[in-house]
This record gives C-alpha cells, sequence and structure tokens, in this order.
C-alpha cells in the first residue's frame, strides 16, 4: 500500500459564503464522498477557507515578507487536502476520478524516517 | 485555538539542482524544527509531497473526469509539503511560518467541521 497526498482542486468556488443551490449539492455530495472513502482515508487533512483569506510568507529575495493573497494568483487553487492509502497509483486515480467536486492533484508521499518525537 | 495550514512552496527545479550534501542540512534543519513544534503540540499533521513533475491530475471537463499527467497548476512551483497546525491566531501562525527553515509558506485557516 502506498500513501498519497489528495490536493482537492477549487474552480474559484467558495462554499462557504453564498453558494449557489448547485454548489451547495456538490457541497453535500463531497460530505458524502467522505463517509464512503473513510477507510481509504488515513489522514483527513483540512478544508481550508478560500485563497482571499491566505497569507504569504516569501524569503526567495533573501529578506522575509509577509503579503496578503496566495503564493500563486490563480482561478484554481488548493481548497483542501487528505491523505489516502491505495495499493498503487491507478487505485488511488480511480478513487479521485469519483470526486464530486471539481478536481484532484494526486502526489505520492516522501515516507519520513522513522524517528522518536 | 484555531487550525491554520501551512502550504510549504516546492521548486522541482531547485531541488534537482542542490546537493546531496545541501539537501541533507537542509532536511536536518527541517527536521529539528518539525520535531520541536511537534512536542509542544503545534504540529497536527503534516506531510512531505513527492515531486510536482510526479503528480497525476484528475480534472473535471464537460461533466467528465479526465485524467492527465502531470500538476494540475502549470507553475514552476508549486506545494512541496504542509503541517496543520494549532494556534491562538493568525499572528501566531505568521511568526511560525516565518520560523521554517525552508522556502515561501502559503497559511491558510482551516474550515472548522
Amino acid at each position: 500500500m502506498s500513501k498519497y497526498a489528495f490536493l482537492f482542486m477549487d474552480d474559484g468556488v467558495d462554499y462557504q459564503t453564498d453558494p449557489t443551490p448547485e454548489q451547495q449539492k456538490v457541497y453535500a455530495d463531497i460530505f458524502k464522498w467522505f463517509e464512503v472513502n473513510g477507510p481509504k482515508i488515513v489522514d483527513a487533512g483540512a478544508e481550508l477557507q478560500p485563497t482571499r483569506t491566505a497569507t504569504t510568507i516569501r524569503k526567495s529575495t533573501g529578506k522575509v515578507t509577509v503579503v496578503d493573497g496566495p503564493f500563486i494568483e490563480s482561478k484554481e487553487s488548493v481548497g483542501g487536502l487528505s491523505i489516502i492509502e491505495a495499493p498503487d497509483r491507478e487505485a488511488a486515480i480511480a478513487i479521485a476520478k469519483t470526486w464530486p467536486g471539481y478536481g484532484i492533484e494526486i502526489r505520492e508521499i516522501v515516507e519520513q524516517p522513522v524517528r522518536k518525537v | 485555538m484555531s487550525q491554520y495550514m501551512l502550504m510549504f512552496v516546492g521548486n522541482d527545479e531547485w531541488f534537482e539542482a542542490q546537493s546531496k550534501e545541501t539537501l541533507d542540512k537542509a532536511m536536518g534543519g527541517i527536521m529539528a524544527w518539525w520535531d520541536d513544534l511537534e512536542k509542544k503540540g503545534v504540529i497536527k499533521g503534516g506531510e512531505q509531497l513527492a515531486r510536482q513533475r510526479t503528480a497525476t491530475s484528475v480534472k473535471r471537463v464537460k461533466g467528465q473526469m479526465k485524467v492527465s499527467d502531470g500538476p494540475f497548476i502549470e507553475s514552476k512551483e508549486s506545494v512541496g509539503g504542509y503541517a496543520l497546525i494549532e494556534v491562538e491566531d493568525l499572528d501566531k501562525a505568521i511568526a511560525i511560518a516565518k520560523s521554517w527553515p525552508g522556502g515561501d509558506v502559503e497559511v491558510r485557516p482551516v474550515v472548522e467541521h
């Protein structure tokens, strides 16, 4: 079994503020999706507030600056993420295709060496 | 207390241009930072993601889910890892993001369910 991060992608929809009836239905279907796929989800992760609430810390210039807004200004953005366990990438893709929302970017997890905390 | 997601910005090209020594040193710093915050109960979860070029994307196009190789958004940079943290407020979350030994960070509040 391998672990995959599912980055749930949004297409500019804001489920938290004034969603349309159609968006409300998608949001309800997403809740059902989490129920159905519960056993495959090893870490529920989080749903994120919209990108307008983002703060970005930039260090690339050698100086640390804090700016309002997301790192990448784009209509499409990460709206949440969860960690899924699946036998292989094909299986992960099959699960992702059942997602009721806009889309998912699948990224394998880099396993960290076991360490004592 | 509130939860925030710290999304660490990754860049495949940068990563692949570094020597093993440089990467090991950077990883050591990140591990020390991580362990400290985990012990303090600030970090509630997180992972490092495989490089962006290994991504598979599934996207709804005219009602159908289309599968394609590569990241969802074409950009040199993308999420390279994340940490879910629990702190008093956004200012505290920003302070922790500033202390991250790696590169750029996007901080996003989490939807409470």
